[in-house]
């Protein structure tokens, strides 16, 4: 059943990818002579290791990749990226503790940003680096990124892309997968490119640039600055302007901008539901901050726009502090959270494609009361989905509840204030990163939380990032049946 | 004229019916031994049993010299492909049946000028087409536009409100009236009036008109108050019904009722459109309809691939109050059948495409004509030749045979009615109607 083998050999080699970033890394530490240099150096040397001895394991492997092992192989892949991801975070001793190192990884690689860390100002750049650079890598996912790099290592790519891909539906730009990973690689570095460069000219500093352009793109969301002095009203354009466009489909990104066709981007209903959930929520978020604040105009707008901007594509950055603004905002936000971004981004949450679906299934209900018998459509850009599809959209949605409720639950009863329990809950399955609420303000870090409630969130993160299914289904005993 | 069919299902047997008439060279290819007997024996033409891609066959059919090539098997591939190889052994013009919409659209007929085919046709389209003319305008029966609209025949059921009943039709036509009625079907019979006939009640009648005065028409025929089909129910999802509701206008509600879930499902994957509700149910459930709202709908169309139930359907509808039904009748023997249950418009596939090869054979203007509808007269169009009879005298004082009346005529584009008083000229269109009339007798007036 499960071949083992080749899942060491898969995990292995990308244990290998995992040490060139680390290379990387070490590079940083090693120009900027910092103290983390030698941890970095250990961790790169133990991470080659481990990649070593698992391709031993792997000794004349069959080369066949079924699809459980495909989901294996995806869910196991993020795992152990951050269990090699938090070594320099230990060795260097800037994190202690297991659990909140783990945390931080995963945070980082699942593209959440949410920090345990409460004194960023000392980190060295090295660290720095590589929280952002583990934001960057996770924000296409892990296996998409070797599938566009080593097409060949993951034999059956087209079930790890299922397994991996976000969004109910998949569209392709090439009839190769690995060609078309490359494009899309292509829209995101192009992406990262442009906003380093547009960071740079609003003058921020270059290393800065670079970790914000890579958090920006990936919708991450990890700080190289506890203050928000860098945050410049100029800056905040840049980052809510290349926010929102990697909230976009990247597919639909590739083919609007290759056409110089605006209208083929309205034209998409996904994008039209992001495009009006943005604008109206801020647009509220402005009204209840000039009235209830006191803000001026531009003020009120950047404000409101940069966070609904931030949160609906789950980057996670803050330009205020939100914890100050009316509670009802708030829910605002959490809306956001709760939705995200287009599918085919590198944003998280239910996805505006869902919710896009989901108004049209309720519509098709109330027509439904009147005419019992008809045959109603669900037609997502003229095309047609089909009733298993929708079934899983309804499955999704109740999952997505259940967890939010149960763990939402936990939260609350390990004794934390409710509106923080419900927004984290929400912001580690959708991968945004700032918690709203009483106990916990959008601009501090979870070091707080019980360890357990981290753990809970470092998995919720996971199951959110993966799209639920990929994860949840390794815990069916159907998955481990033979045959 | 030379002219082969290839296929000698119900569209060749219809067409090959049309054309023998006209005692014009037709060939019939078909490779079915007993189809091609039960139609040689009938008329007067060469059946022979071969395949119609057969390059041998074709040559001994002396596709080489031929004028024509239609190619009516029920396989659109077989059609196609015959049509390609007829075209390159040096027939002049072919014609193949397709049942694939996106051959049909006009930005691909000169490729597939060029592959060989020069003129396709899809009889679920015209059927279509046909349907929403039914529908447009539905108080008429028949709507049939002469030379592009100069000219319009719209066949008319007469009921209660009819202001012209039982009136000389010599009363009524006078010179200047805008109207001219050229058949009338009376129970089984058809005749073509004098000025002493007059119009009766439950006639059919054939009015022959300029498009301007089509209202004038729908007020003395007393159809005013028929309200504008706005919504429509359709039972039965096929082919048919999708080109139907394709090319529906944008003010028409429609719901489509099928039997087959699965069908259903993929109307929704090939219809996008707001306005059509595809319902999973029988079209003959009358508690479904009325759940359906027929009551309060205008026009009901049975669509299926029976005829009998299609014909059952729409006189169910009638009775829940539909007033404009169209039912699909395949089966060509059914068609007068259906026309006497009060039917409001007959839609018969195989009819419609071979009348509409016969139609474009008079576009081309490559034979006079004469063209058949299910009025069961006879419509001609002649052109007059120089000095013949007919330009001599004014029409009054012609002496027209029996069974035989001047519709109108085209000249110089333009559409005009016939009195007594009108000169014929050489060169116009004249549209001649005839019932039981030797068409040679007509011929010679016009040389």
């Amino acid at each position: 059943m499960i071949n083992l083998k080749i899942i060491y050999k898969i995990v292995g080699s990308l244990l290998f990818i995992e040490m060139a970033l680390l290379m990387v890394c070490l590079g940083v530490a090693i120009g900027y002579g910092e103290s983390d240099t030698t941890a970095f150096a250990v961790s790169v040397g133990v991470t080659g290791l481990a990649g070593l001895v698992l391709r031993l394991f792997a000794h004349d492997c069959d080369n066949t990749l079924s699809r459980r092992d495909a989901y294996l192989v995806v869910t196991l892949t993020w795992v152990i990226f951050s269990l090699f991801g938090m070594l320099p975070f230990i060795i260097s001793g800037y994190i202690t503790d297991v659990t909140d190192a783990f945390f931080e990884t995963m945070s980082g690689f699942t593209t959440t940003g949410a920090s345990i860390i409460d004194n960023i100002d000392n980190y060295p750049h090295g660290l720095l680096f590589w929280r952002s650079l583990t934001q960057w890598i996770g924000g296409l996912g892990i296996v998409f990124f070797t599938i566009a790099l080593l097409p060949s290592l993951v034999g059956g790519s087209v079930k790890v892309f299922a397994a991996e891909a976000t969004g109910p539906i998949k569209t392709k730009l090439h009839p190769r997968l690995s060609t078309n990973a490359k494009w899309i690689w292509v829209v995101y570095i192009v992406i990262t490119v442009l906003c380093l460069g547009a960071l740079c000219a609003v003058g921020m500093d270059l290393f800065d640039s670079v970790n914000y352009a890579m958090v920006t793109a990936a919708t991450g969301g990890f700080a190289t600055k506890s203050s928000l002095v860098l945050f410049t009203p100029e800056v905040q354009y840049v980052i809510m302007f290349f926010c929102f466009i990697s909230g976009i489909n990247f597919t639909l990104l590739y083919a609007s901008v290759s056409r110089r066709s605006i209208k083929m981007l309205f034209g998409s209903a996904e994008f039209k539901f992001y495009f009006f959930l943005v604008s109206a929520i801020s647009a509220f978020i402005t009204v209840e901050l000039m009235w209830k604040n006191g803000y001026g105009l531009e003020h009120a707008v950047r404000s409101a726009v940069f966070h609904v901007v931030s949160f609906i594509t789950t980057t996670g950055l803050i330009n205020d502090d939100a914890g100050k603004w009316p509670h009802v905002t708030w829910v605002a936000l959490a809306i956001c959270m709760f939705f995200g971004a287009c599918s085919g981004s590198t944003s998280g949450g239910l996805k505006c494609i869902r919710g896009v679906m989901l108004l049209k299934t309720l519509k098709n209900e109330f027509k439904k009361i009147l005419h019992p018998n008809a045959v109603l459509p669900l037609r997502i850009d003229g095309m047609n989905v089909p009733n298993d599809k929708r079934l899983t959209l309804l499955s999704f949605l109740t999952v997505y509840l259940i967890l939010s409720l149960v763990c939402s639950f936990t939260m609350i009863a390990a004794g934390i204030d409710s509106t923080n329990s419900i927004t984290i809950t929400l912001s580690c399955l959708g991968n945004v990163g700032p918690t709203l609420g009483l106990e916990i303000g959008p601009t501090m870090s979870w070091s707080i939380l019980p360890d357990y409630a981290k753990w809970i969130c470092t998995v919720l993160m996971l199951i959110g990032r993966l799209e639920i299914f990929t994860v949840l289904v390794i815990f069916t005993p159907e998955f481990w049946k033979e045959s | 004229m030379k002219i082969i069919i290839a296929g000698a299902y119900a569209i060749g047997t219809h067409l090959a019916k049309l054309l023998s008439r006209d005692h014009e060279d037709i060939t019939l290819i078909d490779s079915d031994e007993e189809r091609i007997n039960s139609i040689g024996g009938e008329l007067d033409l060469l059946a022979m049993k071969a395949s119609p891609t057969s390059v041998r066959a074709l040559r001994e059919t002396g596709v080489a010299g031929a004028d024509l090539f239609i190619a009516v098997t029920p396989d659109e591939n077989l059609n196609m492909t015959a049509c390609v190889l007829a075209k390159a052994m040096g027939a002049k013009k072919t014609v193949a049946k397709i049942d694939n919409h996106e051959y049909i659209e006009p930005e691909q007929q000169e490729f597939f000028a060029k592959l060989g085919i020069s003129s396709l046709i899809y009889p679920e389209m015209l059927a279509g087409q046909d349907i929403n003319n039914g529908l447009k305008m539905s108080w008429v029966r028949q709507r049939w536009d002469v030379h592009g609209g100069a000219l319009v025949m719209l066949g008319i059921k007469l009921r209660e409100g009819c202001e012209i009943l039982n009136q000389p039709l010599k009363d009524l036509c006078g010179p200047d009236d805008p109207y001219h009625v050229v058949a009338i079907k009376r129970g089984g019979e058809t005749i073509i009036p004098g000025g002493n006939d007059s119009l009766q009640l439950y006639d059919l009648a054939y009015f022959m008109t300029t498009k301007q005065f089509i209202p004038y028409i729908r007020k003395i025929v007393g159809k005013e108050h028929y309200v504008d089909v706005k919504s429509v129910m359709i039972m039965g999802g096929g082919a048919t019904a999708v080109r139907a509701v394709k090319t529906m206008p944008e003010y028409m509600d429609v719901k489509i009722i099928d039997t087959d879930e699965a069908r259903c499902n993929h109307l929704n994957d090939i219809i996008d459109n707001s306005r059509v509700l595809v319902i999973n149910g029988d079209g003959r459930d009358i508690p479904l309809l009325i759940d359906e709202g027929i009551k309060s709908t205008q026009a009901f169309v049975a669509l299926t691939g029976n005829a009998e139930t299609n014909i059952l359907a729409c006189l169910t509808a009638k009775r829940l109050g539909v007033r404009k039904t169209v039912a699909m009748v395949e089966n060509i023997d059914y068609v007068p059948m259906a026309e006497s249950l009060d039917i409001g418009t007959i839609i018969n596939k195989k009819v419609i495409a071979a009348s509409h090869i016969y139609q474009m054979m008079l576009d081309a203007n490559v034979m006079n004509v004469r063209f058949l509808m299910s009025a069961n007269a006879d419509v001609a169009e002649f052109i007059p030749q120089e000095g013949a009879k007919i330009t001599k005298k004014p029409v009054r004082e012609l002496g027209l045979p029996n069974g035989m009346t001047i519709g109108g005529l085209v000249r110089d584009g333009v559409g005009m009615l016939v009195s007594g008083n009108t000169m014929i000229q050489a060169g116009d269109s004249v549209m001649v109607f005839c019932h039981d009339v030797n068409m040679k007798k007509i011929e010679k007036m016009f040389i």
